[in-house]
């Protein structure tokens, strides 16, 4: 094979792995957008958190295909409490509000992790399997990678099936298009609400294990970095639309590694600030998104 | 009338309190310190600061530098801030201290060394090692460690004479610290070795993909890998290269003094990073050590505990040359001290503009633990000057 295009095929390789973690992540944001209204700016939280239960699990001794699961677990449960303590007061608040308390919880998270944990990034042992790579001639696709490319496929074929074919997940598509209808139809808002946060935390979770098995460590502020990557690819997207958050979350991550990889070593170092250029441009010319939401604009709970 | 009343009794409280802390000067040395105790630069401060801490009681202790002048210490945390650490550094100031400690990373010790220039209070950075600091910092400004050219030196002489030629260098234009390969590639170039690339990163990017295929596609293949990136990018970086099947050999530097390095597994294994200092047997470093885990119950797992310490002996030094607490005195004492007995090294001011000349050591990572390649003294002319920006 052409050594130039064995390249090209393995940085889309990359591209579609760092596209998937995005996505998850966005996609993350958008599902309790296209319902609430609100931009959950503590959903790096919930990664932290599963980045510290899969350091302690770690601690334990347990092994990874048991503790990432757990990680995630813990992610869907501490995401429901998030609504149930901290949002559920302020539903149906001014979107300011919203976004301030998600802040504030932000906030008070990192400060938790701070105090009672450590303000030290603390090591996550994890299976030195993450550090091999599976070869295909020049090909080569690290673990994490399969992993990571993978766990993107199955969570957007299950929420797929889950959001087409279950009450609960045509319940919430109903929600997103018109909440008030929906309730007029008996769909009862408290339940949506909190399986929107459950998978949210699900998605943030998966996203975590992702995140951690290749930093290897943890600490109180990992989760700001991914929220705003998933903010951008949610904007991308189209905020609120669930394919246009999968859709913005590759096209971020495609934008991102093919610009790392072919742009001339001395204009490298202005390739973040070219990545949001391109946003822009792309938001010049569809402002509503890559695939708006059919919603755009209406009212929400 | 009654507020009229209160303000006046303030005043005057204010006024008392300030001719008492007057009075004592001559007894007490007030240090303040405006460091990242939380954020980005923890695991450099944090320890930093302990160690410290372990000077200050061991000097109190014995009634003092030179047995009558007690230090008294305020802490600020800057949540590794540049902005927060120049409102920190501007609060010490106008309480009155004499001595101020900075952050260890050169980017926020910026934003408090000018204050402290304008204030005439000599300011120490425990860590910060780009040896821009000193120079545009003001001469009030003092580092604390081997500088970034310095450290680079050694490790180009170093890898030269293991034999590679053919090197990568990844920085990221991001702070002046992780701009040290380019140090290395000035002084490789010089040395007869050839630069394949100089790629660069965001940090915290975490997803080092890109970077690692082009660096695995380059023809010929490099055999040495320098970079300054450190947490979480470094652990990203490492274990991603790697995974490629990228097998050179990778030089890093200070940053990744932490436990995480030592805790990568394979990925980790063989690196050699730079640092201040290494705990050989019957060191004063191992002695360091000890007294750190009986007073924290914890081992100082890193070289960032024993520089705090030194950083304070290095004061001891200066007020005692100085005879007084005076800060512009201390602040000429210590621009002359020369061969103080640190647990890390021998550290002289005397000559530089600012950043000591102190020892490199370089250290391999094997089996999860640290092991001594060298401790060589770079070749004076080779070293580059500093790169201002």
């Amino acid at each position: 094979m052409d050594s130039d295009l064995a390249v090209f095929i393995q940085q889309t390789v990359n591209a579609i792995s760092l596209g998937g973690t995005y996505a998850l992540l966005a996609l993350g944001l958008a599902i309790i957008f296209s319902i609430m209204g609100m931009i959950n700016f503590a959903h790096g939280e919930l990664m932290t958190i599963t980045g510290y239960t899969l350091m302690y699990c770690g601690l334990a001794g347990l092994p990874f295909y048991i503790s990432a699961p757990l990680a995630m677990m813990v992610a869907v449960v501490s995401a429901v409490l998030m609504e149930r303590i901290a949002f559920r007061p302020v539903r149906g608040g001014s979107p300011a509000s919203m976004l301030v308390t998600s802040f504030a919880v932000a906030i008070i998270l990192q400060t938790l992790f701070q105090n009672l944990i450590s303000p030290r990034s603390k090591a996550v042992p994890l299976p030195d399997v993450f550090a091999h790579s599976i070869h295909f001639g020049e090909l080569s696709i690290g673990i994490n990678q399969i992993l990571s490319i993978s766990l993107t496929v199955v969570i957007l074929v299950t929420l797929n099936w889950f959001l087409r074919k279950t009450i609960l997940g045509m319940a919430m598509r109903a929600a997103a298009e018109d909440f008030s209808v929906a309730r007029l139809m008996g769909v009862k808002a408290n339940a949506v609400i909190s399986g929107a946060f459950a998978i949210s935390g699900a998605l943030a979770g998966a996203a975590g294990v992702l995140w951690v098995a290749q930093r290897a460590s943890v600490d109180p502020h990992m989760g700001f970095v991914p929220v705003l990557k998933a903010f951008i690819a949610a904007i991308l997207g189209g905020l609120g639309s669930l394919t246009g958050a999968v859709a913005g979350g590759f096209a971020l991550g495609f934008i991102e590694i093919y610009l790392a990889a072919y742009l001339p070593d001395h204009i490298q170092p202005f390739k973040e600030a070219l990545a949001l250029g391109l946003v822009i441009l792309v938001l010049l010319f569809r402002p509503n998104g890559l695939i708006p939401a059919a919603t755009v604009g209406r009212e929400k709970v | 009338m009654l507020k009229m009343l209160k303000l006046a009794t303030c005043a005057v409280a204010l006024l008392v309190a300030g001719t008492i802390s007057s009075a004592n000067a001559g007894d007490t040395l007030t240090i303040g310190l405006a460091t990242g105790q939380t954020g980005g630069l923890a695991p450099y401060d944090g320890p930093a600061i302990e160690g410290f801490q372990i000077a200050v009681d061991e000097i109190n202790g014995a009634g003092g530098i030179g047995g009558n002048i007690m230090i008294k210490m305020i802490s600020k945390d800057t949540r590794s801030d540049a902005a927060q650490t120049s409102i920190a550094a501007q609060e010490l100031l106008e309480m009155g201290i004499d001595i101020l400690v900075t952050p260890s990373d050169a980017d926020p010790a910026f934003a408090a060394a000018a204050l402290a220039t304008d204030a005439k209070v000599p300011a120490f950075s425990p860590a910060a090692s780009s040896p821009t600091l000193p120079l545009m910092g003001g001469d009030f400004m003092f580092a604390n460690f081997p500088g970034d050219n310095v450290q680079a030196t050694v490790s180009a002489e170093w890898a030269y004479g293991e034999g590679f030629r053919n090197a990568y260098i990844l920085y990221s234009p991001d702070t002046q610290y992780t701009t040290l390969p380019l140090y290395f590639s000035d002084v490789w170039k010089v040395l007869g070795g050839t630069v394949a690339g100089e790629g660069t990163y965001v940090m915290g990017q975490q997803d080092f993909s890109a970077e690692v295929t082009k660096i695995k596609a380059l023809n010929p293949p490099v055999d040495v890998i320098m970079t300054a990136a450190y947490e979480p990018d470094f652990p990203a970086f490492i274990r991603q290269l790697r995974s490629a099947g990228v097998t050179a050999q990778v030089i890093g530097s200070d940053g990744i003094d932490s436990p995480t390095t030592f805790s990568l597994g394979d990925a980790g294994d063989g690196v050699v990073f730079s640092t201040a200092g290494h705990a050989l047997p019957g060191s004063a470093l191992e002695e360091f050590n000890n007294k750190f885990k009986a007073t924290y119950g914890r081992d100082a797992d890193t070289i960032f505990a024993a520089i705090g310490y030194d950083l304070m002996k290095v004061i001891e030094a200066g007020v005692l040359a100085a005879g007084s607490t005076d800060s512009v005195a201390i602040r000429d004492a210590v621009a002359n001290l020369e061969n103080v007995q640190g647990v890390t090294s021998v550290i002289t001011y005397k000559g530089t503009t600012g950043m000591p000349v102190r020892q490199v050591s370089l250290i391999r990572v094997k089996g999860g633990d640290r092991e001594l390649v060298a401790q060589p003294s770079p070749t004076a002319s080779l070293v580059p000057a500093p790169r201002m920006q």
